[in-house]
């Protein structure tokens, strides 16, 4: 059984104390063995400890009427006889003869607990969760001590504390404490527990505080009213600080979506002057790449548009081999939004540079198009993206959380706007783009296919706008108009940073997105919120029409 | 516009008044048509409104605004709130509040509600919010020139920032749902036919006078300046005209038609709700304007009244298909018919010449290839 495998020295020393306990005829001994391990015991002695108090530990008459403490494994053989473990030293119980012995379950004589005895049990098993190899489990834990008020168990917590390497359980366990002595020690520590959790910022502990001011008022103890008040106005202050952290983490990563999906806009009306209002469906070409790739890894995929109906098969990954298709997914988004701006370029817009209105209203009937396009392929519901599982969970610093999808949204901003300035100054194509950009009749004369490169061009921003929809699968629903409720934040992002230029756009995005947020957590409201930005950059535009940075420029029109 | 066609036109226009206001309505109560068909032309009227209004902006002036479609929703809200407090006792929960605040636990009426009990005061706000609306935004805009695509991005920000406003249950203007359920208008049964007829030439005659007003402005001076500011506005500004003061008037203007428009609209269709305030519904009265043919006051009229009734054809007959022409039509027409329907005569003719004659293209249609072939203006 669980003796099996080889036990180390603390671990012998468990089993004897265990052992010593079975074997003792006194209640009162048994108990204070049995405590005895409630510090160093840990989750190996509450596993025995578990047994024995579910009643599967026996006692074996030995031929020498010896009692010898044992367990059975789980297989029976042929007669209904088990195979005897002792619990001593995890070996098989073995006869005089030294062959090992089976022995019939109902036969024997299991060992027995009082209450006491049972509350001993309970108390080791209570601090081996204490020392809970996982840290969250430990947390827990020690905020169910917490929960229990029981000034028994402060020595255990102090106990575990010296042993704790974790900063964060070590500042449960120091919460715990101020807690428990808070509710049941004297003045003296009481004031003290107040002053620790007053400096320990600990936000849970502000209901506790709060009855404390009220029955310390009511029976005359001012001192210990007043450390509980500065104990309070101290955790309140640090709330307001992880508000205003988490506010602009929330801000920052808002921002980042923000210029994740404005940055193509940036690149296709920024640098080329093209009004795209099919930009938001090339955000949806790539979160439908994603999520076609998704299926592929997955259980495949059947789609009937227009009457058509065909399907892909699947690979059925996975686990991490299934997670690995978002890594798959985003270079494909790109592509395919790529190939379609490419499309819509030579189609359409191409014959639109000189009439910007008129491609406003053009891309606006692809823009239709292509949302009923998905329609008929995708169906109008919104369909299901899974988030890779490296995407889910947080990391809680100082009680402020960190999401990794909205961590993952900022690295992958980032990622990108270091793809397009390398792309746009470091490459030949770049140095193209950027000559034909800035003056095209000249770049003409030196040989350049300005008509090939407004090609290239507007396909790598609408392979950006591909990339940006891969991503907002990530953070939210995909369905076919998914990309209507982003058009008009990322032409507000782009007209906010100045045309033209990308730093405007990052500077802008983020502005937005902090802003945004900042409202959101002022007002307690996101629709006014929302609202409050839009009226903020109609006004921002009267102070700087041009936008935040200005193109600067001798000609009259632009 | 040359003083000979002066005469034709208004024949013309005292026919197709003689054919809205006379004919049409007597047609209906006569049976010949029925009452619903009617109804849907007073709808396409009110849609031809909106779409003058449009192209006084878009086509005389070179501003495309992407909000003509929030003041024609503010005109239908205040003209809804005096609809809606007419229901009096008789909706759902029999209370002298509208449903919805009843919906939503009010006990009282807001106080900017009280006045819209009286007609005049609602009339007065179809013009006066949206008026003032505009104003306010005109001028913020154009003082900061704020031109071209820059002006049609933030008129679609304003007409989100209303839309979601409006969205808003907090608002007390009805939420998601808006206002519905109609009963009387100036003590006549909303839904009895007569009354319908009675919107109708309302509304014809609206369309009418807004029509005759337009083609007035557009003949003097005035329009003159109009069409120069669409044309060359820096010209317009070196020959010291304000240019900006121009532009706000034509935006208000066309901002208190749409809200007219939009006045009439409701009572006819019977609801009104945020989602008549959104960038799309804008783009849709563009459409209907570019189908027609823009920078004529007849295009705006056709095109609003043949894409609509193409539209309620479309979505019965093939609900699926219709986006997907609406778009490539859409496409099309701007790639190849910059003047829609009314210019479509003209250049089918240009074409039959050009076949003819086998001759060297005229020198409008060289300036028509030019124009197709044009690169992109330097991003200096």
């Amino acid at each position: 059984m669980r003796g099996a495998t080889a036990p180390d020295a603390a671990q012998a020393s468990i089993r004897a104390t265990i052992d010593q306990a079975l074997t003792s005829t006194d209640s009162a001994e048994q108990t204070k063995l049995i405590r005895s391990l409630s510090v160093t015991g840990g989750p190996y002695a509450a596993q025995i400890l578990a047994l024995w108090r579910e009643g599967n530990i026996f006692l074996y008459k030995a031929p020498d009427g010896k009692k010898i403490p044992v367990t059975l494994v789980e297989t029976k053989d042929a007669q209904g006889l088990q195979a005897a473990i002792k619990v001593i030293d995890g070996t098989p119980l073995t006869g005089p003869d030294g062959k090992p012995i089976s022995l019939k379950f109902s036969l024997l004589e299991s060992a027995e607990t009082d209450a006491s005895l049972r509350k001993a049990i309970k108390d080791v098993n209570d601090m081996a969760a204490l020392a809970d190899p996982d840290v969250k489990l430990r947390i827990r834990a020690v905020q169910s001590v917490a929960n229990e008020q029981n000034p028994a168990k402060l020595p255990a917590l102090e106990a575990r504390l010296t042993l704790e390497q974790d900063p964060l359980v070590k500042r449960t366990i120091h919460e715990s404490i101020a807690l428990i002595t808070l509710k049941t020690g004297e003045m003296k520590q009481r004031i003290a527990a107040c002053v620790e959790l007053g400096n320990l910022g600990s936000i849970p502990s502000q209901d506790a505080l709060k009855a404390t001011v009220t029955s310390a008022t009511k029976e005359g103890q001012a001192d210990l009213a007043k450390a509980a008040d500065t104990a309070l106005s101290q955790i309140a202050s640090h709330v307001t600080f992880v508000n205003t952290i988490g506010t602009m983490f929330r801000g920052l990563s808002l921002g980042s979506i923000l210029l994740v999906v404005a940055i193509g806009l940036a690149i296709t009306f920024g640098l080329m002057g093209v009004i795209n209002m099919a930009h938001g469906e090339l955000l949806v070409v790539g979160a439908y790449t994603t999520y076609v790739v998704q299926c592929i890894f997955g259980p495949g995929l059947a789609i009937s548009p227009f009457g058509f109906s065909f399907s892909i098969p699947g690979f059925h990954a996975t686990g991490a081999a299934y997670d690995a298709y978002f890594i798959l997914a985003l270079p494909f988004s790109f592509i395919m939004a790529a190939l379609v701006g490419v499309a819509l370029e030579r189609c359409v817009i191409r014959f639109l540079y000189s009439r910007p209105l008129e491609s406003l209203l053009a891309t606006w009937g692809v823009s239709l198009l292509l949302q009923q396009l998905f329609r008929l392929t995708f169906g109008s519901n919104n369909v299901q993206v899974d988030s890779p599982s490296w995407l889910s969970g947080n990391w809680t610093v100082n009680d402020i959380l960190f999401g990794w999808n909205r961590v993952f949204v900022i690295v992958f901003a980032v990622l990108i706007i270091v793809l397009t300035w390398l792309v746009l100054n470091k490459t030949p194509l770049g140095l193209l783009i950027r000559a034909v950009m800035q003056k095209r009749d000249m770049a003409a004369c030196m040989g350049v296919r300005t008509e090939r490169v407004n090609m290239l061009t507007f396909g790598f921003g609408s392979g950006l706008a591909g990339l940006a929809g891969a991503f907002l699968s990530q953070v939210g629903n995909v369905g076919p108009s998914l990309g209507q409720s982003y058009i008009v934040d990322s032409f507000m992002t782009v007209v906010v940073g100045g045309v033209g230029n990308i730093i405007g756009t990052v500077i802008s995005a983020l502005g937005i997105g902090i802003v945004d947020q900042s409202l959101q957590q002022i007002l307690g409201n996101p629709v006014l919120g929302k609202i409050l930005v839009l009226g903020a950059i109609i006004l921002f535009l009267q102070w700087k029409p041009q936008g935040l940075f200005v193109t600067k420029s001798r000609s009259l029109e632009s | 516009m040359t003083q000979p066609l002066h005469k034709r036109e208004s024949l013309w226009f005292a026919a197709v008044a003689f054919l809205l206001v006379i004919l049409l309505p007597l047609a209906d109560a006569f049976g010949i048509i029925d009452h619903f068909t009617l109804n849907t032309w007073g709808k396409y009227l009110c849609y031809a409104i909106l779409a003058i209004s449009v192209d006084l902006l878009w086509g005389y002036t070179g501003l495309l605004s992407l909000g003509q479609a929030l003041f024609f929703s503010l005109g239908g809200y205040m003209f809804g709130m005096y609809l809606l407090l007419m229901i009096g006792k008789m909706g759902q929960y029999k209370s002298d509040l509208p449903d919805f605040m009843v919906f939503l636990g009010h006990t009282q009426l807001p106080s900017f509600w009280k006045p819209f009990y009286y007609f005049p005061f609602a009339a007065l706000m179809v013009v006066l919010l949206p008026g003032l609306l505009s104003s306010v935004f005109g001028y913020l805009a154009f003082r900061s020139r704020i031109k071209g695509v820059y002006f049609s991005i933030l008129t679609q920000a304003l007409t989100y920032g209303a839309a979601l406003m409006f969205f808003r249950n907090d608002m007390t203007m009805g939420g998601n749902n808006g206002f519905t359920d109609f009963r009387f208008v100036l003590g006549y049964d909303v839904r009895s036919p007569g009354t319908k007829r009675g919107l109708f030439i309302a509304t014809a005659v609206l369309l009418l006078g807004v029509y005759a007003l337009c083609r007035w402005l557009t003949k003097t001076k005035f329009g003159l300046i109009q069409r120069a500011v669409r044309d060359s506005e820096n010209r317009v500004l070196f020959s010291g005209y304000a240019a900006a003061n121009y532009k706000l008037f034509v935006f208000v203007l066309s901002g208190v038609i749409a809200a007219l428009g939009g006045a009439l609209y409701v009572p006819q269709v019977g609801i009104i709700n945020p989602s008549e305030m959104t960038t799309e519904k804008s783009l849709e009265a563009v459409v209907w304007v570019a189908v027609g043919g823009r920078g004529t006051l007849v295009g705006p009229v056709i095109g609003a009244i043949s894409v609509n009734a193409l539209k309620s054809y479309a979505t019965r007959a093939f609900p699926d298909l219709w986006p997907l022409l609406m778009g490539t039509m859409f496409i099309l027409i701007v790639l190849f018919m910059p003047k829609g329907i009314v210019g479509l005569p003209t250049q089918l003719h240009h074409y039959w010449n050009h076949w003819r004659h086998h001759r060297k293209p005229s020198p409008e249609e060289e300036e028509a290839t030019a124009e197709l072939t044009t690169k992109p203006t330097s991003a200096e």
